[in-house]
């Protein structure tokens, strides 16, 4: 449980870079679902091409494993920013003030040593296959179509960086709520117990019944 | 130390972070490369000046991963089944499936509740979202139920049940997870949760009608529909069926060769429901919301996806699959009972963590020990223990661990659809909507029985598509 977060803004130097970067990770999420939704595009072209005009789309696999890695990391700054990874909040739900702040800063610490690492380990993982040398700079290529890989590669440490920057902000959103023993503090997702997540997400949906009406 | 102490430590110190709150995806990638390194350390005999060189082999073997493993066309499936799902709000089919139900099955005793039912089954399928579902559905069924008589209770109940049939019947994502988790086929196991899903329903149901049978006055049929009316109400709740449909025909068709690949199914059941929001009214802010939020619920669960294989890389390494399996199967006691303790653990488990977080950090130890308990991965059926092949025995209990995780959405004391439902209505509390949804709770110990001891209700479906 627990894929739900608020994140509350106010005016200061924190909430205002909190929001700036929201709005970046807002675009690479977007990128994400775009990514999603021409996978979907794709296969009804490639469906419709087989089936009609006896016309297969050539490197249509190739091109899946093209937007995979843009959907599944484009967006994982944005989730992390709102509270969208899960966690088993059994114990943290039961966690106020200064104790829930200690415990919300020691895990995103270990969360940025680890991305920290990652950006390190994927960074190697694209410079193998990159190579200025080669053709399209590339040292290995998609089987079907000979796409170059190194630009998705890229992608991940890329997506890591970011995200390195939004747990830098939590830290610091989570450090100084732990100082000035703050009750709800802005730009970090705060854990939202079942009747308010219930009425989060029963919120979404009225929003989009309105949507709905004809 | 051994290699499998490492991976023991090294698992109980993920088992800490998760406790303590840490995201799952990351705490399983953290004690995996933490694991990674110790194992490669230790090789050196932990000499100081090859802490470095550990690091850097460990941290290499990890970095690979996110983008290795994520490339894979297989998990393709999961993005456009998510799609569906978010673009089905937004297509207004929520209430044209309740209209539809109510007028076909309304002159059923208990006519308003099974329509619910059946709606609430059939919108949670594609929109593969239990708990959401329940919400919807707590604010369009519960009035009309309240309307004709029904104890408010019960309706509530309904709804919640209904709501947990959302992860067997396709398209569903937890069941393509799971099929890449334990490398077996997805078409198949999207397969063999039609039956299962769709009899839990009819179990649901059945359990209405016999209710409203013995105790008079406690839901009155809705009758007096003319058949024009029916068949009016069918073309705009039909995209729901269209979109089961066609993802089954795509992985298995009766008449001849599958039509295309699972993916494309997928892709097409997203196209079909795309086409009819658009014609609903949906326009670009509304698309961004449900490509936004698809977005972030596939991040989700891809993060987990390649946190959780960094850290079997490192339960490769500390050979605990192994050794955990061999554990199992020289327990002194009959393997059935052994597999009804696990299933029970992940009815307990289940009540802390959502469905794929649970699955994904347990899968890559117990599945390994179910496969052994059985007689091992390619065990004829004539051979195996449970009395099927190994194939099958991993489509077996991945159905059965689905319905567990969604069984727990209504155990009590902290079963979510209910706290959802109950969180919709102001009038309900929720020891309300558990007492409502007693009956559905027994009635699905009564299903996960039957799958348990008549497995080929769920292998009947699988083995006509071969294997």
């Amino acid at each position: 449980m627990a894929g739900v977060g608020q994140v509350l803004e106010d005016g200061s130097v924190l909430s205002r870079i909190d929001q700036q970067l929201h709005k970046l990770e807002s675009s690479l999420a977007l990128v994400s679902g775009l990514a999603i939704f021409s996978l979907m595009l794709l296969a009804v072209v490639s469906v419709a091409g087989r089936h009609f005009f006896n016309m297969p789309l050539p490197g249509y696999v190739d091109w899946i494993e093209q937007a995979m890695p843009l959907i599944a990391f484009m967006g994982i700054a944005y989730t992390q920013r709102n509270g969208g990874h899960i966690r088993m909040d059994m114990l943290v739900a039961q966690l106020k003030g200064r104790a829930l702040w200690l415990f919300e800063w020691l895990t995103s610490l270990c969360i940025l040593g680890l991305i920290c690492l990652l950006i390190w380990g994927s960074w190697s993982h694209f410079s193998r296959s990159f190579d200025f040398a080669s053709p399209w700079w590339s040292r290995d290529s998609s089987m079907d179509i000979s796409l170059p890989l190194w630009p998705v590669k890229l992608m991940v440490p890329l997506a890591f960086s970011v995200l390195a920057l939004r747990l830098v902000l939590q830290l610091w959103g989570f450090g100084a709520a732990f100082i000035k023993n703050t009750k709800v503090p802005v730009a970090v997702p705060l854990v939202l117990d079942a009747a308010a997540q219930a009425a989060a997400e029963s919120q979404y949906i009225t929003a989009d019944e309105e949507v709905q009406q004809p | 130390m051994t290699s499998i102490e490492i991976g023991v430590v090294v698992s109980l110190c993920m088992l800490v972070m998760v406790i303590i709150g840490m995201r799952v995806a990351f705490a399983a990638a953290l004690a995996g490369l933490i694991g990674l390194v110790w194992i490669f350390w230790a090789k050196k005999g932990f000499d100081p000046a090859a802490f470095w060189w550990a690091l850097g082999v460990a941290t290499k073997t990890a970095g690979q991963v996110p983008h290795s493993k994520i490339s894979a066309q297989a998990l393709s499936l999961i993005p456009t089944f998510i799609l569906i799902g978010y673009l089905a709000y937004h297509a207004g089919l929520t209430k044209a499936l309740f209209e539809a139900a109510k007028r076909w099955v309304g002159w059923l005793p208990g006519g308003m509740a099974v329509a619910t039912v059946f709606s609430t089954a059939g919108f949670a399928a594609v929109s593969g979202a239990s708990v959401a579902t329940s919400a919807v559905f707590a604010r369009i069924a519960i009035p009309e139920m309240l309307k004709v008589g029904y104890d408010k209770r019960f309706a509530a109940g309904v709804v919640a049940a209904g709501g947990t049939l959302a992860s067997l019947i396709p398209p569903s994502a937890i069941l393509v997870v799971y099929a890449i988790i334990v490398e077996q086929d997805v078409g198949k196991l999207l397969l063999a949760g039609f039956i299962p899903g769709a009899f839990s329903a009819l179990i649901y149901a059945g359990l209405i009608v016999g209710i409203a049978v013995l105790k008079p006055g406690f839901g009155p049929s809705v009758t007096g529909y003319t058949w024009g009316e029916r068949f009016r109400s069918l073309p705009p709740a039909l995209p729901i069926v269209a979109v089961v449909a066609i993802i089954v025909l795509f992985v298995y068709n009766p008449f001849g060769d599958a039509i295309g690949t699972p993916t494309e199914g997928g892709a097409l059941g997203a196209f079909v429901v795309f086409c009819i929001a658009l014609i609903n009214g949906m326009r670009w802010p509304a698309l961004k919301e449900a490509l936004l939020e698809s977005a972030k619920l596939a991040v989700m669960i891809f993060t987990i996806i390649w946190g959780v294989l960094i850290f079997v890389r490192f339960l490769g390494f500390a050979g605990l699959p192994t050794a955990f399996s061999e554990w199992i199967v020289s327990l002194d006691q009959s393997p059935m009972l052994t597999l009804v303790f696990i299933l029970l653990a992940y009815a307990v488990l289940g009540m802390f963590m959502d469905a794929i977080g649970m699955l994904l950090l347990t899968l890559p130890v117990v599945y390994p020990a179910v496969m052994a308990l059985n007689g091992g991965e390619s065990v004829s059926a004539a051979d195996s223990v449970f009395g099927m092949s190994g194939p099958m025995c991993a489509i077996w209990f991945g159905i059965l661990v689905v319905k567990m995780a969604e069984f727990c959405l209504i155990t009590p004391p902290i079963g979510l659809n209910c706290f959802v439902v109950a969180g919709v209505r102001d009038d309900l509390s929720v020891q309300d909507v558990f007492k409502g949804v007693t009956p559905f709770f027994i009635a699905d110990a009564f299903t996960i029985a039957l799958l348990v001891s008549f497995p080929a209700i769920v292998l009947w479906l699988p083995r006509l598509a071969g294997g």
